[in-house]
């Protein structure tokens, strides 16, 4: 057959960064599954997006397509004439063309209906409406006076297919076999023949079409530009200038030196998020005065006039840091605390200040149950959201807990205290580092406990996709801290504590939860979290979770929790695990079913009189010392060793199974054995409900 | 020789002009933007075409830094352009006149960075871009969907050049008081920081250190109360510009520091109202 390639290009004003990786995904899905619906076979797609194109190339598209029949069922031969007379309309065709269909729920009419070959060029028309009408920004609008709506206004529309144009139209552009290259260095449209000459000509007239190949040549250049220095990295710094440029062009800028006092964090901020510079580190791991920049031209002069201007950019923005710097450090850290008191925390919770109030609490409580110096905690926590208040978080937002470190450092606090003001905010991220020093950790925790007790106590909590509060990243950060083994509490007795921090009688909170139910559905949701977090994070598989949890979801110990589905997903990685379940599944199986038949449950004292074989007693023997042995490693949180003795178990039951029939004639001899396969059942769940485990 | 402020601004007056848009006078109340003015905010409602240019003069109290800041100013300058509805090569057009004015767009990267736009207090937000040349925000470009709570049918595109910037870059300056308003090789020649230091001196040290609190709340209530009764009179350029001065205060308020976190919210939610009932009535007359 033969075949050929459809290349279909949308040209738009420039794309936000950030959702150009994501459209080029979503066009690759959409066209598949439209060619799936048309039963259009093609042989590879591939999409590429830069800051103003979306394109899509197709190849070993048939010219046309065979013909199809289509088996179309109607209602039974003995149905109310309207029913029967509807269906002939709609399939428009005579009583007298139906097949009858013969099923086990009767006889049904039925017609063959015919779909001709097509032309793969009238299709792809369709398909390209259908996949611009389908297509979903993260954010759209409308322009002139269309209601039309897209990322930013469509500007034209590249559509051939066997080197020919398909026409349609769409907004009211024509598709055609002419596009743009570059916004200014070469600005006059251009036509091609098919995917190879448009890159081509697309290269030609300065765009890398490839987002992939555009990264590269950016990674690269800024490391040349660099020369002995080295880019400090930043993977999503790389991504977001890669979707800002359809010709990357490196260049270097210098920072005045007298800006190099500044703390890092202060200098490269702006940098990275408001300038998108690349900062460069020199061999010593230190900030050098320099910044990679990458420009969307090659301008005639080399550049020089960019490098000006981003270097007076900077300058001015250093300048503002160097005052608010200045500034902020005229009066002590805890000044701030005065600002606080008119933030609002909520609207029912009272002001941040009081929230400080709170933590200073709480801390001081959680220090002593860990045995750290409360005092530290006060400190720590009284100073802990003072530079919420400072001007220069209020200019770059991204430094809160960094600018409360330097400044309490530069008033000579205690080490731990500055430390815990900038770890309170650790984890940043999912799967983020979590703090080490028990201050920092103590304080990252009783701000999250604060605020998620707060919330839950005045009746909201995350539904659905509503979560204005942040309280699932809440719930997910204050998991990953309470897994820090230098750490372990009991969450609920904490959250007990957290509750009566808060002065609820001033508060007047129209409908309060009390304590209990509040705890209660706080370590509910918790739990959810947790789930999530060994799912997610600790990447243990969703049946070891829920193994491990429905044996032992009121331990309220989350670290112990964690390390117990960690053993399970160890076991089940050998074959001695996947053994062992095989045997277990058999064991509950054979229970299940006799228990179903006898009404009953055999869970009774197994008798070694009336063993028969070897195989008997000696699983009997196993199990007898095993069982004592496992639920001491469990309670003592072992659970390597725990799953080290499930596993030598395995010959054992292989053994019993090979030789021992459980279900024999001997009546008594049966309930034997099927209380030594329960008694086998209720040793493995020391460990977890292999039930749950899926094999 | 480097073009100086009121060259730009007279070509840009004339690029304008070329392009069909009536050029107007700065809006003669206090705003903080170009965008506030009647001939923005009210003129981008309803369907009938309409193009603007004007110079706008734009108060930012919290901004002010004595004359001192080489970068920030109590007043700047933004030279505004609202097109209705937005042409098909608008941003061409944009690029042409930056040419005009001598900015080449090769020379100096210029780059259309995401940047999408919102009014809390005039109900209004849009999609675009902020135009970067070298790394520095010359130009906010928005196409307008809504406009005091109302959709914009059919969409205008607002184009707010920040003149300071702009002409920084173009006469390679650090400090805008250095800036040559007029030509410098002239009978006369003055710089900005001639015309304009003594105005940011005093108005920052008014704002931050004279300004009666307690009389500019009650000017507040005033304006508010003023616009209120207007709108009941059906008349709604006067209201709106009583909506106008009520934003003003709230900023005066806001840069001494005298509104507390919920109250500085409530402050906003009250302009809003404003703002949307002027718009209401805006529509109501089928003004646009």
């Amino acid at each position: 057959m033969l075949v050929a390639e459809w290349l279909f290009e949308i040209l738009s004003e420039e794309i936000p960064s950030r959702m150009q990786p994501m459209a080029q995904e979503q066009l690759r899905g959409l066209a598949e599954t439209e060619f799936q619906e048309q039963g259009l076979e093609f042989e590879t797609i591939r999409t590429f997006v830069t800051p103003r194109r979306l394109t899509l190339v197709v190849e070993g598209l048939p010219l046309k397509t065979v013909e199809r029949v289509e088996e179309k069922k109607g209602p039974r031969v003995d149905a109310p004439a309207q029913a029967i007379e509807g269906f002939l309309k709609t399939a428009g065709v005579s009583r007298e063309a139906c097949d009858i269909l013969d099923t086990p729920k009767g006889q049904f009419l039925s017609v063959a209906i015919k779909q001709p070959g097509q032309l793969t060029e009238s299709i792809l028309s369709k398909t390209a409406l259908s996949l611009l009408e389908k297509f979903r920004w993260p954010k759209s609008m409308r322009w002139r006076s269309s209601s039309i709506t897209w990322v930013r206004p469509l500007r034209g529309l590249l559509c051939l297919f066997d080197g020919k144009v398909v026409s349609f139209s769409y907004a009211g552009i024509e598709a055609s076999n002419s596009t743009q290259g570059h916004r200014f260095l070469a600005p006059t449209p251009f036509e091609v023949q098919n995917f190879k000459d448009y890159e081509k000509k697309l290269h030609d007239h300065f765009v890398i079409l490839d987002w992939q190949e555009r990264r590269q040549i950016i990674k690269a250049g800024v490391s040349k530009v660099a020369g002995e220095l080295t880019p400090l990295k930043d993977e999503s710094l790389l991504d977001e200038v890669t979707g800002l440029v359809e010709w990357p062009v490196a260049l270097k800028g210098k920072v005045d030196k007298h800006f190099m006092n500044l703390p890092l964090e202060v200098i490269t901020t702006p940098m990275r998020v408001h300038q998108r510079y690349f900062p460069l580190m020199n061999r010593e791991g230190k900030l050098a005065p320099y910044f990679g920049v990458v420009a969307n031209v090659e301008a005639p002069d080399q550049g020089k006039a960019i490098i000006i201007g981003n270097e007076r950019v900077l300058r001015a923005r250093l300048a503002d840091a160097q005052f608010f710097w200045e500034q902020d450090q005229k009066h002590p850290l805890e000044r701030f605390n005065l600002s606080l008191k008119t933030r609002l925390f909520h609207q029912h919770l009272g002001s941040v200040f009081t929230k400080v109030e709170r933590l200073v609490t709480l801390c001081m409580r959680m220090a002593e149950k860990a045995g750290t110096d409360p005092r530290i905690m006060a400190r720590a926590a009284l100073l802990s959201k003072a530079d919420l208040a400072s001007q220069m978080v209020n200019e770059f937002p991204e430094l809160q807990g960094i600018m409360g470190r330097y400044y309490a450092q530069n008033q000579k606090e205690n080490a731990e205290v500055a430390q815990a003001l900038e770890e309170q905010y650790w984890p940043k991220t999912s799967g983020g580092k979590t703090p080490d020093a028990l201050p920092s950790l103590i304080l990252a925790m009783a701000d999250r406990l604060d605020t998620l007790v707060g919330f839950f106590a005045i009746g909201i909590a995350p539904t659905g996709s509503k979560d204005p509060f942040a309280l699932r990243r809440a719930g997910l950060g204050l998991i990953a801290l309470a897994l820090n083994p230098s750490f372990s509490l009991s969450m609920l007795e904490t959250l007990g504590w957290s509750y009566d921090c808060y002065p609820w009688d001033e508060l007047a909170v129209p409908q309060l939860k009390d304590r209990e139910e509040t705890l209660a559905d706080l370590w509910k949701f918790l739990l959810e979290r947790f789930k999530f977090f060994l799912r997610d994070v600790q990447e243990s598989p969703y049946d070891h979770v829920e193994a491990v949890l429905s044996v032992a979801d009121q331990n309220p110990n989350l670290f112990d929790l964690s390390l117990r589905v960690k053993a399970l997903d160890q076991l089940m990685d050998g074959e001695d695990g996947k053994n062992l379940l095989v045997a277990y599944k058999r064991a509950s199986n054979i229970l299940k079913i006799e228990e179903d038949k006898d009404k009953c449950t055999y869970e009774g004292q197994v008798n070694k009189e009336l063993f028969d074989l070897d195989e008997e007693s000696e699983f009997f023997k196993s199990l007898s010392q095993k069982l004592p042995e496992i639920e001491g490693f469990v309670k003592k949180g072992d659970f390597v060793k725990a799953v080290q003795d499930l596993a030598t178990l395995r010959p054992v039951v292989d053994r019993f199974f090979d030789k021992v029939v459980v279900n024999t004639e001997d009546k008594n001899k049966r309930v034997n054995r099927l209380h030594l396969l329960a008694y086998f059942r209720k040793t493995l769940h020391q460990l977890a409900d292999f039930s749950k485990i899926e094999s | 020789m480097k073009v100086d402020f009121q060259t730009v601004i007279l070509k840009l007056q004339e690029f304008w002009s070329q392009k069909g848009c009536v050029i107007l006078q700065p809006y003669d109340a206090e705003v903080g933007a170009g965008t506030f003015h009647p001939a923005t905010i009210l003129k981008a409602l309803g369907p009938k075409p309409w193009r603007a240019a004007y110079v706008q003069p734009s108060r930012r109290p919290g901004d002010g830094r004595y004359g001192e800041n080489p970068n920030r100013l109590y007043r700047h300058h933004q030279y505004q352009v609202l097109l209705k509805p937005s042409p098909d090569d608008i941003q061409d057009v944009y690029l042409d006149s930056l040419k005009y004015i001598g900015l080449d767009p090769i020379l100096h990267d210029v780059r259309f960075v995401e940047d999408d736009w919102e009014s809390p207090t005039l109900g209004a937000a849009g999609l675009g871009w902020e135009v970067w040349a070298g790394g520095q925000e010359v130009t906010q470009f928005t196409y307008f969907q809504q406009v005091g709570g109302f959709p914009c049918e059919p969409v205008s595109v607002e184009l707010t050049y920040g003149l300071e910037r702009l002409i920084m870059i173009l006469q390679g300056i650090e400090n805008v008081y250095d800036l040559a308003w007029n030509h410098p090789a002239g009978p006369s020649p003055m710089t900005y920081g001639d015309v304009a230091q003594q105005m940011e001196r005093e108005f920052s040290t008014f704002s931050f250190e004279h300004l009666d609190a307690p009389m500019v709340f009650r000017h507040f209530e005033d304006a508010e109360s003023m616009c209120t009764q207007l709108i009941t009179s059906k008349l709604v350029l006067p209201a709106y510009e009583y909506c106008l001065k009520a934003s003003h205060l709230f900023n005066l308020l806001d840069a001494r520091g005298a509104l507390s976190v919920t109250e500085r919210a409530n402050y906003i939610g009250r302009v809003r109202a404003l703002a949307h009932a002027c718009c209401t009535l805006w529509m109501e007359n089928a003004c646009g």
